[in-house]
């Protein structure tokens, strides 16, 4: 007699649906902390007639619960699967025999299955199947952001490779994009994104640009003869903890997250930790403030995985650290007024890389050098690549001017990346042409 | 002008619609003259524009907007404006509007000739009254400062009714001494705990 019983499912339902949505469930469940089923197993018994269905039917109506039907008895003839804790499997299987009811394992272990499917669930959330279904005109999380790379690298092995240069404070690995057509200790260009984890507009840039490399290698004749003689690298998330944080906690937050015993505020500033001019006006020693320099230069991981790498490759011949917003192109100096031996030069490379970003969209850059520019800031990247000798050091602010400020709509994405990869092309090309 | 202790900024803008429709006129040239004194905030602006909306237009569409306000659903549930993604619901962006409304007299009040301010993001709506005449809000910004980079928190309650001045009361967090920090991760994050999705 077929009546609704509680929790009973009908004959219907295919066996592998039902035990899909009951480990489903259950991974829910245990993933809620709220389970364990270590060593509960699932039998499988073939009913020969009604008369052991009913024995199965008294197993189920026993206090307390000794099994949990997956398929209820229903028909002779048709397999009952039923779930068995770990501490009845004794009792129940003792019972089955010596009613000789005939069963079979049908799962081992529940808790091995579980954690298994789990993480198959947490594996494909995370990876793309490729970089073709990863949207270039949203915002990415970081796993996001270092799935893409892997896709990104294996896609276009023959171009790019994926380097390593340290980890973060919290142990997250600092990943560089190399741009490579083969030789050996080539001059290269350094461009990296992201050093303030709130300026999210700039990794968006950063991984636009990748993909604009890989795709104009050629067919665009700048990029084509600078990558035939010169490598680029390329730092999307020099502040992989900052950035973390950005989408767990604080949105607005700028700073890394490293700490130090005994003082309650957390993080250096990455752009003031720097060795050049550290320490001086625009920055400053307290570890609440949003430009704190930290302890000493390049105190931070982030900062001395760059320094070091920059310094052991010895051939960078141009750097660009992209920001926003303000929609400026600078050059040092930040931490004083002096002009550089080469401003002039800097000047027009500025006005003529500003001059071609505009023409893409029409948004109007302001650029000369940080101090007089924006403001006066100390133990800034730029001002150190330049003291350490790559004449062509650059600083971007990114769109906007303030309406949106750091919280840029991903419309802005591609347009903002389009106009920037222009103004970049042409500093570029002014490295490529005046070799030093 | 005595350089060491004043400063004068002289500007020139134009004005257009906040919310220009296509193929819309820029509305007007300005120029302004801003003047600090003594490294204090508050400058004086004296400002003349032409081609100015005319004064009964400008009414209108102050009556307008008001009377959308009125209509719309209460906000109280909604927080971060825009989102971490920059977006911002259509339906919401009046009260963003009228955010930035009362934020932009706080900035002005806090503008000195070395810090100036965005509005971040309208963080939450504590309340939003519209039952009286005018329209009651009373709500917290994150105000972005430069040039010392730092998130301050304000909170900020304005009366509005398109025929009277606005009525602006607010409290800006002040800066977090090293001694006084609690244990909560990010010094200006302890009102930005909720700011996220994610």
């Amino acid at each position: 007699m077929q009546g609704a019983r509680a929790g009973g499912w009908g004959p219907g339902l295919p066996a592998v649906d039902r035990r899909t949505l009951l480990v489903c469930s259950f991974i829910l469940a245990a993933a809620l902390g709220q389970m364990n089923f270590t060593g509960d197993q699932v039998l499988r018994i073939l009913a020969q007639n009604e008369m052991q269905l009913s024995l199965l039917r008294d197993l189920e109506g026993l206090t307390p619960q000794k099994v949990d039907f997956w398929r209820g008895p229903a028909r002779p003839s048709l397999p009952v699967d039923m779930r068995v804790p770990f501490s009845e499997l004794k009792d129940v299987k003792d019972y089955l025999e010596s009613h000789g009811l005939a069963y079979s394992v049908m799962i081992k272990d529940i808790q091995v299955l579980l954690d298994q499917e789990r993480e198959a669930m947490a594996k494909s959330r995370r990876l793309e199947r490729s970089t073709s279904s990863f949207s270039y005109s949203s915002y990415h999380t970081l796993e996001e952001i270092y799935s893409w790379i892997d896709s990104f690298v294996t896609e276009h092995a023959d171009l790019v490779s994926k380097i390593q240069i340290g980890h973060s404070f919290e142990n997250r690995p600092i990943l560089v994009l190399k741009f490579s057509t083969g030789g050996s200790e080539r001059q290269a260009i350094w461009i990296d994104t992201g050093i303030h984890s709130r300026e999210w507009i700039t990794h968006a840039t950063g991984i636009w640009t990748a993909k604009q490399i890989v795709s104009d290698y050629g067919k665009d004749y700048i990029l084509t003869s600078l990558l035939n003689t010169m490598d680029i690298f390329l730092e999307i998330v020099s502040n992989p903890d900052g950035f973390a944080f950005t989408h767990s906690m604080n949105r607005l937050w700028r700073k890394n997250k490293s700490n130090q015993p005994g003082i309650a505020c957390i993080g250096v500033d990455l752009n003031r930790n720097w060795r050049s001019g550290f320490g001086g006006n625009g920055s400053k020693d307290n570890p609440c403030s949003e430009t704190y320099h930290g302890p000493y230069p390049h105190s931070e991981p982030e900062v001395s995985a760059v320094a070091n790498f920059i310094t052991a490759h010895g051939n960078i011949k141009a750097l660009i650290s992209i920001h926003s917003y303000s929609q400026m192109l600078m050059y040092p100096y930040g931490h004083s007024l002096e002009p550089i031996s080469n401003q002039e030069e800097m000047y027009n490379l500025a006005k003529r890389a500003v001059q071609a970003l505009y023409e893409v969209h029409g948004i109007k850059y302001l650029y000369g050098s940080i101090s007089t520019t924006l403001y006066v800031a100390s133990g800034i990247t730029v001002d150190w690549a330049y003291d350490s000798g790559i004449k062509y050091s650059f600083s971007f602010e990114l769109r906007d001017t303030g309406r949106y400020g750091f919280l840029l709509p991903a419309t802005q994405i591609i347009p903002t990346a389009q106009e920037t990869w222009m103004a970049i092309r042409t500093i570029l090309k002014h490295t490529l042409r005046h070799p030093y | 002008i005595n350089s060491k202790k004043e400063c004068q900024v002289d500007l020139e803008f134009t004005t257009e619609h906040y919310n220009p429709e296509e193929g819309e006129e820029r509305l007007g040239k300005c120029s302004a003259q801003v003047f600090f004194k003594n490294e204090k905030p508050r400058p004086t602006i004296n400002v003349t524009c032409m081609r100015f909306m005319e004064k009964s237009k400008r009414q209108q569409e102050d009556y307008l907007l008001y009377k959308h306000m009125k209509q719309l659903k209460d906000p109280l549930d909604v927080i971060s404006i825009p989102d971490s993604h920059g977006h911002i619901d259509p339906s919401l962006r009046p009260i963003w509007d009228l955010a930035f409304l009362g934020s932009s007299y706080v900035m002005w009040e806090k503008t000195t000739q070395f810090l100036h301010y965005y509005m971040a993001q309208l963080s939450s709506v504590k309340q939003w009254k519209t039952d009286e005449d005018a329209i009651d809000f009373d709500y917290t910004v994150l105000l972005h400062e430069f040039s010392t980079q730092e998130i301050i928190p304000c909170r900020i309650h304005l009366v509005w009714h398109p025929s009277k001045p606005l009525k602006v009361k607010y409290h800006c967090q002040g800066p977090q001494a090293p001694e006084e920090a609690s244990g909560i991760e990010g010094s200006a994050a302890a009102p930005t705990m909720g700011l996220t999705n994610y």
